[in-house]
């Protein structure tokens, strides 16, 4: 056991105790009740599960949670479904999800979600040229299963989000 | 013949337990200090930001809304401690089973309690007929099947139970004795289907919608049916089956006008991979005697259902009087979870932990292990074509399904397959025999495609075989051969609804990548480069759908939707409330999905087995005006559109007709007698103004206050019946008879109570179309290029094409997405995923998806894809379904582009890139 | 009588590294369910021929070589294999510029500074591809040891390099504590220290 204190979503959790054998996966579902954060496969293999980590450094990745011990995340700060939309006002991915009829069932819709806006924020640092947007959204979501929409409209969602700011995320 | 989907016992109370007693949960009730479970689940699609989705916003900022996300401190009322439940299942179907053995588990990870054969044994469980087979193995016996129940193990703390699966992942607790080899068991359906046309029109010389579906009366010493008539066979299985073989033997030894190919096709066990595993949640209050259950299912009726007569006899202790069913969105179905026997061990593990809210929730390992897969088949068939015309003269398949170990949906999947393998086609003779067998094989059940899959895919690449022997272009050899309007099918009753083949091929034919395929061919330099199509048709129903909707307006005029539908990610809480909102003018401001407990005022009851009923059972029982042949069904076989939407659609109207209608007389002051008063039909809604023309606009909410004050009908409670066509009823309703496709229907006034209304004339349809193989089916038909990489024998998906038909579109967006979906998901079915059936398979519990491939957006030609819907053929056709048919040319086409690309032709799946590489070489 | 227990022990080696190379060929690691073990280099002091000895060494060294838990980074494509089956990495990854992975999939970020048994997640810090210089997939062991101790083709490497890296890297190391479901490399990384060691002393000859 020990004790891990984190911020979830800009909100101070802890110090909880927690077994050095629980996923953080289960610390979210099962500890906190925190449901958004999906369980798919638990061996990192559909990323239903992933969060956003932030990094003190000013970068993010998105973390599957199913195959990381929970006391790993002791002093980081994640982000989570659940912390997209602020005040009631959906992101503009959110957003473009919904219009787009980006997903079906929903279920992979946290993860997808997570990775597109890790996306987007690492775009704003480092720009891609337009005849590299699909390609560029192609890798960075690949590794997120969806059984329901063949990805079409994920896809489109997101460039959709890009091409409406191209000077903030295009060379 | 037709299997019932469901064969137990159906009214209100099951075994004697009262069913879903719940009601509609109280907005702002004072004790409520968290949101009820229907309260969550009950969704404002008027409040979703941009136009999308019901669910949109709920499913984009991580509501709790599946079934996996709810706890017991998510429910009001519950204790607030969440135990779980560990199923073990079997991972050895050849050995004796000699027990449990716990020993690995250290003392803060022991079970509290176990529930084993044994515990059943005493209980007076009993297992409902559509689950025949132990719940649980007993110790002394071989497991019937891999990944069969062994015994549930109840944790009082999560801790504990997560403690005891990971040690129980890497050491099972299972212990096996001697060799006794699987364990046989009988098939599950052998069915002939023998079609002989009459020559030049006349009607048929044999059917088997006239003549019946042919049972072989024979099986030899393996179990095995003698498909051949002889001295021992009744005389109605010889007169077709004479036929059938008469047909054989023409095809064994054709004139030389006749081309015959006589191939054989094997395909793979596949799961479906939703991606939440299946899971549910349990409390059993023994002091109110109460089982409040949540679950997640494609048939919320039918696993209420079967916990009740599980239950029904069990010994007090363990004997809710009263059932609780609430059933959850879930992620992703495609079959997958209609009518799994998964809610049964969730109702077991509350019964035994008494007054402990439980969970029970498979991980992926688990899924694999025990959920429903779709039947691989071995296909032979043989065809004959006349080399002058084109023309198919006569048809012969054989299919063996392995259904695994429980019988489940095999039967229906096998007669469904069967009855498709002709697909568009119209053949004068034909004969097809299938054989779903058993074996100790996970079992088979539901899945997105339910056999056609299978047998279309052996079909559509035979006819491409065919068109390049004849030297006719296939799309031509396809055209040569349609079934026309008003045709008859394989079974010998015709299409009952638009055919639009004939377009689909024009389309195709039309289309770039069909018309370039030669000049990208002989340009593209380094690759092989293929191009094939396919077109096939698919059934929605099952023969025996129903819809149940309850449709209420409020006086402000937001709308309230209730629908048994489940809403699997197909969107159907979308497609019915953009259907109502056509209606009553406004987008519903509360959609239940999955509800079965809403409709108590229609007081349904029902007898018999719809599909096995006779005429003169369904005459008498009709009689009973609360009598329908069935109350609800599965959401599932395509039917979101079509039947999904029909019993809240049909309160709408009548809601419109017998309430805004005239509030908006009053309020424009037209009179009664006034000839306007007639043209309802012609107003319309626009931007929440109902306009009919010549007259001011009026507000939505205005017409909504005005029926409420006028005490017209603000509430219509439906229920809706379909046999490949629409049971019909007139009621009575201010002064005249209300006629419409339902068979129930109960009303409110203002905000009165409902009133339940006798129906004055009903036609349910004739019993006999039950022997229809398909009726309603919708086609769809595809397009697709692909490269082959030489030395890898990597395949690339260039671009691709599918055109489909599904006359009115209720939600473009939707049936896109359904054939983007269906795309993908053909796509990994020829190319990525396989099962091994047995020993190797998902029944050994190391499954996931590091060897189970699905496909990625890598995978696919994400931005490649066209989807093109083909208008109605009018204004007023109805919706068709189409969530299974579009993914199905997706797989024959692929294999036809293949052998397009490498001049070789494939006929098992998945195709590997270490297959193609092996034939290039 | 000592000595010809011992070729016959050689012998079977051999054909050992042989059946292994036949693996390789088919582009697969091979996969092993049985905890393999390792003869220790003093076994093989017997062999009077200098090339027979550093083959004979060779030979053990390569039941390490192609363990799954080396392939599966020695990895052809850039793109990692996993499991004891040795099936392509899901989710697909790739090497990257600096072998960590690509920007949106790092290695670290799933594999971390230890192995999580209760998920079958392996890890160690660092985690990442070996460079593509170094890749065996699809080699035969012959081909793969020439390619090890030529500085041209390893990337620069000397002898002393591979002996500390087989010998004393972590995340080699890693390849004999890979956690619940993956079989460790055979034997030890001391003895493979050892027969990397001393199979340098004795030539460093390649079969």
């Amino acid at each position: 056991m020990s004790a891990i204190s984190l911020k979830i979503n800009g909100k101070d959790h802890g110090p909880i105790e927690v077994r050095d054998d629980l996923s953080m996966n289960d610390f979210l579902r099962e500890v906190l009740g925190m449901t958004g954060t999906k369980f798919g496969c638990g061996a990192a293999q559909c990323l239903s599960c992933a969060v956003i980590v932030d990094d003190p450094d000013g970068t993010s990745a998105t973390m599957p949670t199913c195959t990381a011990p929970a006391m790993n995340f002791d002093g980081k700060s994640i982000r989570t479904v659940e912390g997209h939309a602020s005040n009631g006002q959906l992101t503009a991915l959110q957003e473009a999800f919904i219009r787009h009829f980006a997903f079906q069932c929903g279920y992979c819709t946290a993860g997808f979600l997570n990775e597109a806006q890790v996306l987007l924020e690492r775009l704003e640092h480092q720009p891609v040229a337009r005849e590299a947007l699909e390609q560029t959204i192609l890798v960075a979501l690949d590794g997120h299963l969806c059984r329901c929409t063949g990805y079409v409209r994920y896809h489109e969602a997101v460039r959709d989000v890009i091409l409406a700011q191209p000077a903030r995320y295009l060379l | 013949m037709r299997l019932s989907r469901r064969d137990f016992l159906r009214t209100g109370s099951v075994s004697g337990i009262a069913l879903t007693l719940s009601k509609i949960g109280i907005p702002g009730a004072a004790l409520a200090e968290q949101p009820s479970f229907f309260e969550r689940e009950t969704l404002n699609g008027a409040e979703v930001p941009v136009r999308g989705r019901v669910d949109g916003l709920a499913k984009v900022t991580g509501a709790k809304l599946y079934v996996s996300d709810f706890r017991a401190a998510d429910m009001p009322g519950w204790p607030p401690q969440t135990s779980h439940a560990l199923l073990v299942r079997a991972t050895d179907a050849s050995h004796v089973y000699d027990g449990l053995n716990l020993d690995a588990l250290g003392a803060n990870a022991r079970p509290d309690v176990v529930v084993t054969a044994a515990e059943l044994a005493t209980s007076g469980v009993r297992v409902p007929h559509f689950y025949e087979g132990n719940l649980l193995c007993p110790v002394g016996t071989t497991p019937l099947y891999l990944g069969q129940p062994v015994a549930l193990l109840l944790f009082e703390t999560f801790d504990a139970y997560d403690r005891a699966r990971t040690a129980l992942r890497d050491h099972s607790p299972l212990r096996f004795g001697a060799e006794t080899g699987p364990l046989p068991g009988a098939n599950y359906a052998t069915l002939r289907f023998t079609r002989v046309a009459g020559a030049d029109g006349a009607p048929d010389v044999y059917s088997p919608l006239r003549d019946g579906w042919l049972n072989p009366p024979l099986e030899d010493s393996d179990g095995r049916p003698i498909w051949q008539p002889g001295p021992k066979t009744d005389e109605a299985y010889t007169r077709g089956a004479a036929l059938g073989e008469d047909i054989r033997s023409a095809l064994a030894s054709p004139d030389a006008g006749l081309l015959v190919l006589d191939r054989n096709f094997e395909t793979q066990s596949v799961d479906p991979m939703f991606l939440e595993p299946e899971c549910g949640l349990a409390w059993y209050a023994p002091d109110k005697q109460a089982l409040e259950i949540v679950l997640g299912v494609q048939s919320p009726y039918e696993a209420a259902s079967a916990v009740a007569f599980m239950l029904g006899e069990a010994e007090t202790a363990i004997r809710p009087a009263r059932i609780d069913g609430r059933f959850a969105y879930i992620g992703g179905g495609f079959g997958g979870r209609d009518h799994t026997p998964f809610p049964l061990y969730v109702a077991l593990a509350a019964v035994f932990f008494p007054g402990k809210p439980i969970r029970l929730a498979h991980d992926r390992f688990q899924q694999f292990q025990g959920g429903i897969k779709r039947h691989p088949f071995r296909i032979r068939s043989q065809i004959g074509i006349d080399k002058t015309s084109g023309r198919i003269a006569a048809f012969a398949g054989d299919h063996i399904l392995d259904g695994g170990g429980l019988a489940n949906y095999s039967a229906s999947v096998a007669i469904v397959g069967a009855t498709a393998a002709i697909g568009i086609y119209d053949i004068p003779k034909v004969d097809v025999t299938t054989v779903a067998e058993h074996s100790h094989g996970v079992t088979a059940g539901s899945m997105r495609g339910y056999g056609t899959l299978q047998t279309m895919t052996a079909l559509e690449t035979l006819i491409d075989e065919a068109a390049v022997e004849l030297k006719i272009d296939p799309i031509e050899l396809r055209r040569r051969n349609l079934l026309k309007t008003g045709g008859p099918s394989m079974t010998g009753n015709p299409w009952t609804v638009s055919v639009r083949t004939p377009e689909i091929l024009d389309k195709l034919e039309a289309h770039p990548i069909w018309r370039k395929r030669s000049m990208h061919k002989a340009t593209t330099v380094g690759t092989l480069v293929g191009t094939g199509t396919a077109c096939c048709t698919k059934d929605y129903g099952t023969g025996a759908d129903c819809s149940l909707g309850r449709v209420e307006l409020a006086p402000d005029g937001s709308i309230t939707i209730h629908t048994d539908s489940v809403e699997m990610g197909n969107g159907i809480g979308t497609a019915v409330a953009r259907r109502i909102e056509a209606i009553l003018g406004r987008a519903a401001s509360a959609v239940a999905v999955a509800r079965i407990d809403t409709y108590d005022e229609l007081e349904l009851s029902t007898t018999g087995d719809p599909y096995t009923i006779t005429q003169d059972q369904q005459d008498a029982a009709a009689k009973n005006p609360r009598w329908v042949p069935e109350i609800s069904t599965a959401s599932t076989a395509s039917i979101g559109a079509h039947v999904g939407t029909q019993a809240s659609a049909q309160a709408a109207r009548i809601i419109f007709r017998f309430g805004m209608w005239p509030a908006a007389l009053a309020l424009w002051g037209i009179a009664p007698a006034d000839p306007r008063a007639f043209l309802f039909e012609q107003a319309f809604w626009q931007g929440e103004e109902l306009i009919l023309s010549g007259l001011p606009p009026l507000a939505q909410a205005d017409v909504a206050a005005k029926a409420h004050e006028q005490e017209g009908v603000t509430g219509a409670i439906a229920h809706a019946f379909s046999r490949w066509a629409w049971a019909q009823a007139a009621f009575p309703i201010d002064d005249m008879q209300w006629t419409a496709d339902i068979d129930a229907l109960s009303i409110r006034r203002g905000s009165g109570s409902y009133k339940l209304l006798d129906r004055s004339f009903v036609f349910f349809p004739p019993t006999d179309y039950n022997r229809i193989g398909t009726s309603f089916t919708s086609s769809c038909g595809t397009v697709v290029r692909i490269e082959i990489d030489r030395a890898s024998g990597a395949l690339h998906i260039v671009e691709a094409y599918s055109v489909l038909e599904c006359g009115e579109v209720l939600v473009t967006e939707l049936v896109e997405g359904q054939a983007q979906g269906g795309f993908a998901m053909g796509v990994g079915y020829a190319l990525l995923e396989t099962l091994p059936r047995f020993e190797d398979g998902p029944g050994n519990g190391k499954w996931n998806l590091g060897d189970y491939i699905v496909a990625r957006a890598s995978d696919l030609p994400i931005h490649n894809l066209e989807i093109e819907v083909l208008p109605p053929v009018s204004p007023k056709e109805p919706p068709k379904g189409i969530a299974e048919v579009v993914m199905i040319p997706i797989v024959p086409a692929l294999l036809n582009a293949i052998h397009d690309a490498t001049g070789h032709r494939f006929r098992s799946l998945p195709v590997t890139p270490d297959m193609i590489k092996g034939v290039l070489t | 009588m000592k000595s010809d227990c011992k070729r016959l022990i050689l012998a079977f080696l051999f054909s050992c590294a042989a059946i292994i190379a036949a693996n390789l060929m088919a582009g697969k690691a091979l996969a092993g369910s049985l905890r393999l073990t390792l003869a220790p280099a003093e076994n093989f002091a017997g062999i009077a021929n200098a090339k027979a000895h550093s083959l004979a060494l060779f030979a053990e060294i390569g039941k390490v070589l192609t363990s799954p838990r080396c392939m599966n980074c020695h990895a052809a494509n850039d793109r990692p294999r996993q499991g004891d089956s040795g099936r392509l990495h899901q989710p697909p990854v790739f090497r990257g510029p600096d072998g960590l992975g690509l920007p949106a999939m790092r290695c670290p970020i799933c594999h971390l500074a230890t192995n999580f048994d209760p998920a079958r997640m392996p890890g160690n810090k660092p985690w990442l591809m070996a460079p593509s210089e170094m890749t065996w997939e699809g080699k035969t062991l012959s081909q793969i040891c020439v390619q090890m101790r030529d500085p041209k083709l390893n990337g620069g490497k000397s002898l002393a390099d591979l002996v500390h890296h087989i010998g004393d890297d972590e995340l080699v190391g890693w390849g004999w504590n890979p956690g619940i479901g993956r079989t460790p490399a055979p034997g030890t990384q001391e003895q493979a220290k050892a027969l990397v060691q001393t199979w340098v002393d004795t030539g460093a000859e390649c079969p």
